[in-house]
């Protein structure tokens, strides 16, 4: 079997691709319209939506660039995983019922209408608008490059595709992406997603036994070996410190609900009761898939340390290296298509909210109305938002990645700031105004957009993101304190008290 | 005090925004973020975790109590203030203590490491390690059975849903006209 570990590979990352094609050619005959595409006429059951929303948290960085981190700096970077509990509870006690009920009171498609009908204010649907459409560039950008790296690393191990390039793998992994977004909108993205949340679940799982079986010791000799070389890496804050621990604690625990990715998601399930259910499968199928970003990295550090394994080029090589050298074939098989999954299911969340966004949104907020034809156009204009982003991240590739990088800016951290606030606070508290919205998404986005740019670095490893979001959360609750007390339409006013 | 709720969060906010502010202009040690690993390229070590916790050790952990309390204070904003009642404060009350015990027995464990160089294993992790990735984990798991578990009762109760369906069905008749 050993011998053919390439090609068991490839096998099983054709075998998903060809799934997912299958699925948007089935979901293009249940897309009618733009609701269909775009929130699947809000119809899906708990299963679908909960695998769904774990899947879409977890993207390629939580297989490639999680393990890398964890390799880097020690224990620091779990703080982004064992707050998944308190990020996913948080998101549904603030955010579930209400975006749900928004929706569908005031038929909202997109997460700019929900709060445009919240405030009444077409300013901060732009502003939102906006936020996602940069945030979409970069987070594809860096996802379709992902992609066609992996790609070509699993094609050129083999006879047939040994000098196979990166732009011909951006193409073939971009193709399949766009077929079933384009085909099957949010209905094949979400069903893909389920296939590619049970993957995920298997990798982790699968990945953790290997991971406890290469120390004779186990975990803890891995453990042990990490402290004798340095005792901060394996204690709790790790190597970056308490502060970057805590920093990654507020932006990805708080932060989880202010992602327009998932938190759209909690719009499409058919029954409001299903949230009761949704919670605790999300979770335990997150939980259980970010196995493999603990024990990867835990192990190569360990690894590296104790002369097993030379030490890597690059951290994110961490999976890559661990797959190749501890796992089975047909292990390493199913973690190279959960790979793909995880890259794809983040990837057909951003296409699909990106479009909405650059179609329903931004129209509607400069002329009152969305364009005409809503569905062909969402896929026309996925095909090219795809393209641009695969462009992007080729352009980064070899000739600057300085664009890839301020649009990279606009990640989870600035989402979490911007978005967070205003509609997991201002969801639940009538007297969250306009001007408190305005003001934190524009704190939020010069805090982390500066810092950024600049390469402004805070000591004790504080990070840009945290400051960003203390101060949009604060300036949020404080200006609409200060700010005249709006009036809230009546639907809206009665859906707040339930 | 349940209506003032939204004041209570914004006064944990304004501390938490002093005590970053505290600690960003707290006199700085050498490679207080980790520093490169001497001999082996791509890691990175913490080096002297005793000098790093000096300065701003207490700041930290402040942070991260009241972080803690906010995470709380959150989640019964996101309940209907007539649901409110002592019993849901109560089992919010003990999901607060639940993760305040979790994290100072991290940070207790990490101390009591620095001073001795010495450490227990729990399941595979230095013991403060443990704390924080199992802990962690399962200190928010009460919050994940008080929304399952209790919401027909404080969520979305069989009274809301009345609400709720008369809404759409004046917003359906509304349509029809």
């Amino acid at each position: 079997m050993e011998a053919f570990r390439q090609e068991i590979i490839v096998g099983a990352v054709v075998v998903y691709m060809v799934f997912c094609v299958v699925t948007g050619l089935w979901a293009m005959r249940r897309t009618h319209n733009s609701s269909d595409f775009f929130i699947a006429g809000r119809g899906l059951g708990p299963i679908v939506v909960a695998l769904a929303l774990f899947s879409s948290t977890l993207s390629g960085f939580g297989f490639v660039g999680g393990p890398g981190l964890v390799y880097s700096i020690g224990v620091s970077s779990f703080w982004m995983v064992v707050i998944s509990s308190t990020g996913y509870a948080i998101g549904f006690f603030l955010v579930a019922k209400r975006i749900r009920m928004i929706a569908e009171l005031r038929d909202c498609i997109s997460l700019p209408d929900v709060v445009a009908a919240r405030y009444g204010s077409q300013a901060v649907r732009f502003m939102i608008a906006i936020t996602i459409v940069l945030g979409v560039m970069g987070y594809l950008a860096t996802q379709i490059l992902a992609m066609a790296v992996v790609m070509q690393a699993i094609l050129s191990g083999t006879e047939m595709f040994a000098n196979i390039g990166l732009v011909t793998c951006v193409v073939i992994s971009s193709a399949v992406l766009i077929f079933y977004c384009v085909t099957g909108g949010i209905i094949a993205s979400v069903y893909t997603d389920v296939v590619q949340g049970a993957i995920m679940i298997v990798a982790g799982t699968l990945i953790l036994f290997t991971a406890m079986n290469v120390f004779d010791g186990g975990m803890q000799e891995a453990t042990s070996i990490i402290l004798a070389d340095d005792g901060e890496a394996a204690m709790p804050y790790g190597a970056a410190g308490i502060m970057a621990s805590l920093g990654w604690f507020f932006v990805f625990g708080l932060g989880l609900a202010g992602q327009p990715h998932l938190i759209t998601k909690m719009m499409m399930n058919k029954n409001m009761s299903d949230n009761r259910t949704i919670l605790p499968m999300s979770l335990f199928g997150y939980v259980m898939a970010a196995l493999l970003w603990i024990s990867i990295g835990i192990v190569m550090r360990a690894a590296v340390i104790d002369g097993v394994v030379p030490p890597l080029a690059l951290p994110d090589d961490a999976a890559s290296v661990f797959l190749s050298v501890f796992a089975n074939p047909l292990l390493a098989g199913v973690v190279f298509a959960g790979l793909f999954a995880a890259i794809m299911s983040t990837s057909d969340a951003f296409l699909n909210i990106g479009t909405a966004a650059i179609i329903h949104d931004i129209p509607k907020a400069i002329r009152g109305k969305s364009v005409e034809n809503e569905l062909f156009w969402a896929r026309v204009v996925t095909v090219i938002l795809a393209i641009v982003a695969a462009s992007f991240a080729l352009y980064s590739h070899f000739q600057d990645a300085t664009l890839v990088a301020i649009l990279g800016a606009f990640g989870w951290g600035t989402f979490a700031a911007s978005i967070f606030p205003v509609v997991a606070v201002g969801l639940n508290w009538k007297g969250a105004t306009v001007a408190g919205a305005v003001t934190a998404i524009s704190a939020a986005l010069l805090i982390n957009f500066v810092s950024q740019l600049a390469g402004f670095t805070f000591p004790y490893g504080v990070s840009g993101q945290l400051v960003a979001f203390v101060a949009s959360m604060v300036l949020f609750i404080g200006v609409s304190l200060v700010t005249k007390k709006p009036v809230l339409d009546s639907d809206i006013d009665r859906m707040m008290d339930i | 005090m349940r209506s003032k709720l939204i004041y209570i969060i914004f006064a944990v906010g304004v501390l938490m925004a002093a005590i970053l502010l505290a600690i960003i202009l707290a006199e700085n040690v050498p490679n207080s973020g980790g520093v490169a690993h001497p001999d082996l390229p791509g890691l990175q070590i913490g080096g002297d975790g005793a000098a790093r916790m000096e300065n701003i050790g207490t700041l930290g952990l402040a942070f991260h109590f009241l972080l803690l309390v906010q995470i709380v204070l959150l989640s019964v904003l996101g309940i209907s203030e007539r649901y409110r009642s002592i019993e849901l404060l109560a089992c919010m009350g003990g999901s607060l203590a639940l993760m305040l015990l979790v994290a100072w027995q991290m940070y207790s464990g990490h101390q009591q490491f620095l001073e001795t160089g010495e450490t227990d294993y729990f399941l595979g992790f230095p013991t403060a390690t443990a704390w924080a990735t199992y802990g962690t984990w399962l200190a928010a798991i009460p919050h994940v059975v008080i929304y399952t578990w209790g919401f027909r009762k404080y969520i979305y109760t069989p009274e809301d849903q009345q609400k709720y369906e008369a809404l759409l069905k004046e917003k359906s008749k509304r349509s029809e006209q």
